[in-house]
């Protein structure tokens, strides 16, 4: 009966001592782990396409040829594709000169400050209006506000060149960069 | 009769071991918990524009939220990812200095936390409020100029212990 008794002892102080490590355990050092996500979604790359390049045709010595951006034909066409709705922002980076392609002779080429439309609307050069983008834009500075349209965003640009009275002849080139980026608008 | 006696102290003892153990277990050292609030949530992201995502943003910054033994101090150890992942395609993922921010307090406030501008990177120690933690983390996502469209997504990782303290 006697050892009875003390075996209930110990299993109780036993019982006590490890009960109160496990709660000294649990508190020291349980910890708990979570798992949240970072998530985030990219985009369409913008893609730009020069559709159809500013192209001034047959030009006499000594006279000043104009291409109009309203020019169905003629006028540079610059198609722009990505996340409908998106902003962008648009630079054109412009030539002072076309050159012959052995360089051994330039002629001027300028561009006025109403030479550029945006089409976000999928008109035409002829047809675009201010309802469809922004007319009548400087192609040094255009629009800042400007998006990607439903279809595209087309830029039309029209231009002069100024030969002169003895401009040499042949075909005459140059480079119309366009530069789009997202703005995070 | 002095069985009896003897056998019911036994027992006596036995329920007041029980009852003590119960006082330790759940009147000084509960478990903490830790729930998911809110997904550090990026949203639309332009190619070429890096996008950040302020702590202070609710339901864009990421937010958790521990339980536990009210005052316990407790470490908070981040591990966040460098990139994030879209089949195949990775896109970096960066995190300042001061992109975590805590509040103790009953009525945590995430536009002015009462613990701001401490480092993901490094253990945070900190002591449990009333009725919990709130930390909220934000972060930048770099998109490459050509960074492929698609869903990303990376897991954070939040593990907090007792220092004992």
């Amino acid at each position: 009966m006697k050892t009875r008794k003390v075996n209930h002892r110990m299993l109780s102080v036993a019982l006590l001592t490890g009960m109160f490590l496990l709660s000294i355990f649990n508190f020291s050092f349980g910890q708990d782990v979570a798992r949240g996500q970072a998530q985030a979604t990219v985009l369409p790359l913008i893609v730009v396409t020069a559709t159809q390049v500013l192209d001034f045709g047959e030009v006499f010595q000594g006279v000043p040829k104009t291409i109009a951006r309203t020019n169905d034909d003629s006028a540079a066409i610059f198609t722009i594709t990505g996340e409908h709705g998106a902003g962008i922002n648009l630079q054109l980076i412009l030539p002072e000169y076309i050159n012959l392609a052995d360089d051994s002779d330039r002629m001027p080429i300028v561009f006025r400050a109403t030479d550029a439309a945006v089409d976000t609307n999928g008109a035409t050069p002829s047809t675009v209006v201010a309802a469809d983008g922004w007319v009548d834009q400087n192609p040094y500075i255009l629009p800042a506000g400007a998006t990607i349209g439903a279809t595209n965003t087309r830029i039309y640009l029209g231009g002069k060149v100024n030969p002169s009275s003895n401009q040499k002849a042949g075909a005459y080139t140059n480079d119309i960069v366009l530069m789009v980026a997202y703005n995070n608008q | 009769m002095v069985c009896c006696r003897k056998l019911s102290g036994e027992v006596f003892f036995i329920i007041w071991a029980a009852v003590t153990l119960c006082i330790i277990l759940f009147g000084s050292g509960s478990a903490q918990d830790i729930t998911v609030n809110n997904n550090l949530e990026f949203g639309p992201v332009f190619p070429g524009v890096p996008k950040s995502i302020s702590k202070y943003s609710a339901g864009e910054a990421a937010e958790f939220f521990i339980t536990g033994t009210p005052n316990a101090e407790i470490t908070i150890d981040f591990t966040l990812p460098t990139y994030m992942y879209s089949s195949g395609s990775t896109m970096a993922i960066q995190y300042s200095t001061t992109d975590c921010a805590m509040d103790s307090s009953a009525t945590p406030n995430q536009s002015s936390p009462g613990n701001d501008n401490l480092n993901p990177r490094q253990t945070l120690t900190y002591r449990l409020g009333s009725t919990g933690l709130t930390i909220w983390l934000g972060a930048t996502v770099v998109p490459g100029l050509m960074q492929k469209p698609g869903n990303y997504s990376a897991t954070i990782t939040l593990t907090v212990a007792y220092t004992g303290n």
